[in-house]
């Protein structure tokens, strides 16, 4: 048993490798947060009226709520007046169309290519984001040929106002939530993606966000628009240095899939969860939700939370459309002193709706990690399904595992079942793989791998490895 | 309070020592609106409870559960098994925690709420939730909405059985794991006026 806990712990106190500093020269504006700052952060981006409008409203909402409290989550008092809302790296005056190396390099060592050259390394077009700002976006002339757009959230309020204007919240409200508002006031950049009628795009999108400033926070918003009948699939990645002070992200993803079209999010978050000892780490305080307005069409998350101090994020979907259908595959690993509370939220509303939630939590060291769902049977959604599994692996006596769903059915004929079970690596197990050669701590690693399997398998290629390594190494030192 | 075997018990506090053995029946019939409040607390090693309800509703019953198992030392076991069908503008609403301890291992919980909802008026609302402290737990929580299963009514109807006499049938073999010992008659009965 000893020799057990030696194995868990070294297999959980894995390094994280993105915790670097960037040293570029970079601009900020003055900490806090007032009308004032809202109205720089919006000039500095050359905005038109109605985004600044947007954004004071927002502001003005955010002033008047309360911070919400009913996670299950010890969340340090955030000073909002105390975050530096804009920072962005100096652009090199002289040749301002390429992008500074050393920004080039940062993304390299994270292995994410800003030029357009990896063709064998699997095609993604890729929208970085450095702190506030996106620094490039590649294979846009590609794209543009089959008529989508792709491009960050500034070009796109530039370029296609009309598409933003007609999007932009339709699917979050500014007055959404604490976090939502927050985020409509100050956010700065993000990816906007429009696929439009009939087009399956040929490659898969990402976004890659970046923390990289002192004392700032990323209030990213991404905008995805999927037209009648069109596919894409987009992912995003995300990463931090490590730092004793916590830092905020509060970001809003919006999707709206019209008649017919197919969008398939995934996400693999990464952020620096703090060191051993509950020391710093991202507070990582997300909105996202998908509408599935026309029939027939079909959203799927596919998450792997593994980063952050603190999860606080919610992927869900609004099933308008008759028959559309929408899926929330979620792996959620904390260790040492990290807690999630992380989950879905599916709002059946048209006839014939299908979902379906897979959620594997996974809770090592002295974290907390909590599923909370929402799965909802308005009175028009005839014949709805859904189908929920939640399932907890516990690895040590000092965590915790938490499952909070809530079911509403106001339709006879709607269906939903739900099941949820908690367990932990048992020592059958471990004896089982030991036996047949395998070493403990790899064993751990198949056993939470073949637990996650059902979700691992529903990511892009490209992201599955990277999902698997992060898994491994998020849990490192934690059996016993 | 500690041990025994209740029909129709008060909703309340409830302390299970150690080696003690608590069960719990609660039966809601038609026309009947209830709030149903229990608190459960696992105090003794090897305690063990038991929790077993059913409801009927057929006009603007409201019915309220809310059940909170806390497992508070090692070796304790507790099963609920919550079952009812909802008609009429009858609302139901099903709250049920359960708490294992961060000392109570070897813990065994089990927890199922299943509703059938028969008209578009009525409202069921289900909350199962587990809080879970400790790893050496077997513990797994189920919930389901839905109706009467067609298929099972065209089977039962193409062998000559009536529809209302095979809805009957359905019904009653979806609570019979619930139907205290002795009382099938009375209940057979209720879901007929359903």
């Amino acid at each position: 048993m000893s020799e057990d806990k030696k194995i868990i712990q070294q297999f959980t106190s894995g390094e994280y490798k993105e915790g670097f500093v960037t040293d570029v020269e970079q601009e900020f504006i003055p900490k806090g947060l007032n009308e004032e700052i809202v109205r720089l952060i919006s000039a500095r981006k050359e905005e038109p009226e109605w985004l600044l409008e947007f954004r004071l409203d927002a502001l003005r909402k955010w002033q008047a709520m309360p911070q919400p409290h009913w996670a299950h989550l010890d969340m340090p008092e955030i000073d909002f007046q105390d975050i530096i809302y804009f920072a962005a790296p100096k652009k090199d005056k002289d040749r301002p169309k390429e992008i500074d190396p050393k920004l080039a390099e940062t993304f390299d060592k994270l292995g994410i290519p800003l030029q357009e050259r990896d063709v064998l390394a699997g095609v993604v077009a890729v929208d970085a984001v450095f702190d506030s700002v996106s620094v490039t976006t590649t294979f846009r002339k590609t794209l543009a040929e089959k008529g989508i757009i792709f491009c960050s959230f500034s070009e796109a309020v530039k370029e296609h106002p009309d598409l933003v204007r007609k999007y932009l919240a339709s699917v979050v409200p500014a007055s959404d939530n604490y976090f939502a508002a927050l985020n409509s006031a100050v956010f700065s950049d993000g990816s906007f993606c429009y696929i439009p009628k009939g087009v399956r795009c040929p490659m898969e999108l990402s976004s890659y966000f970046r923390i990289n400033a002192k004392g700032t926070g990323q209030f990213e918003r991404t905008l995805i628009v999927a037209d009648e009948d069109s596919y894409v699939s987009y992912m995003e990645g995300c990463t931090a240095p490590m730092r004793d002070e916590q830092q905020l992200h509060a970001a809003v993803v919006e999707i709206v899939v019209e008649k017919g079209a197919d969008v398939k999010y995934s996400t693999v978050q990464n952020w620096y969860p703090g060191d051993a000892d509950g020391k710093g780490g991202i507070l990582n305080l997300v909105t996202k939700r998908g509408i599935c307005k026309g029939d027939g069409s079909h959203l799927s998350w596919t998450q792997v939370e593994t980063g952050s101090a603190i999860t606080w994020k919610y992927p869900s979907t609004i099933l308008k459309g008759d028959y559309s259908s929408s899926e929330f595959y979620s792996v959620a690993v904390t260790n040492n002193h990290q807690q999630a509370d992380t989950g879905t939220k599916m709002i059946h509303l048209g006839r014939g709706t299908r979902s379906r939630i897979v959620s594997k939590g996974i809770s090592a060291g002295v974290s907390q990690n909590s599923y909370r769902g929402l799965v909802r049977m308005g009175k028009n959604a005839q014949n709805a399904r859904n189908y929920s599994q939640c399932d907890s692996l516990l690895i040590g006596s000092r965590c915790g595992a938490h499952t909070f769903p809530d079911i509403q059915s106001q339709n006879p004929s709607a269906t939903v079942e739900h099941e949820a079970t908690t367990s932990k690596i048992s020592e059958d197990q471990l004896f089982y793989c030991n036996q047949r050669g395998i070493g403990p701590e790899d064993a751990v690693g198949l056993i939470v791998n073949g637990y996650a399997r059902e979700v691992l398998s529903r990511l892009p290629m490209e992201f599955a490895v990277e999902a698997q390594k992060l898994l491994q190494v998020s849990l490192e030192g934690s059996v016993g | 309070m500690g041990h025994g075997h209740y029909i129709a018990p008060p909703a309340g506090q409830y302390q299970v020592k150690a080696g003690e053995k608590l069960e719990l029946q609660f039966v809601v019939l038609p026309g009947e609106s209830r709030d149903i409040e229990l608190g459960i607390d696992l105090v003794g090693p090897g305690a063990e409870a038991h929790i077993k309800a059913l409801y009927l509703c057929r006009a603007d019953e409201k019915v309220n559960f809310r059940i909170v198992m806390h497992h508070r030392a090692a070796g304790c076991k507790s099963t609920q098994l919550i079952n009812g069908i909802a008609g009429g503008q009858a609302q139901v609403h099903f709250d049920g925690t359960i708490v294992v301890a961060p000392d109570a291992q070897q813990t065994e919980a089990y927890q199922e709420n299943h509703n059938i909802v028969l008209t578009p008026e009525a409202k069921v609302e289900t909350k199962p939730q587990l809080e879970i402290y400790a790893d050496d737990v077997k513990c797994s929580h189920g919930a389901t909405v839905g109706q009467l299963n067609p298929d099972e009514l065209f089977y039962m109807r193409s062998r000559g059985i009536p529809e209302a006499e095979a809805r009957m049938l359905q019904m009653l073999s979806f609570l019979s794991p619930v139907i205290p010992a002795g009382r099938e008659e009375e209940m057979e009965a209720a879901v007929r006026s359903l």
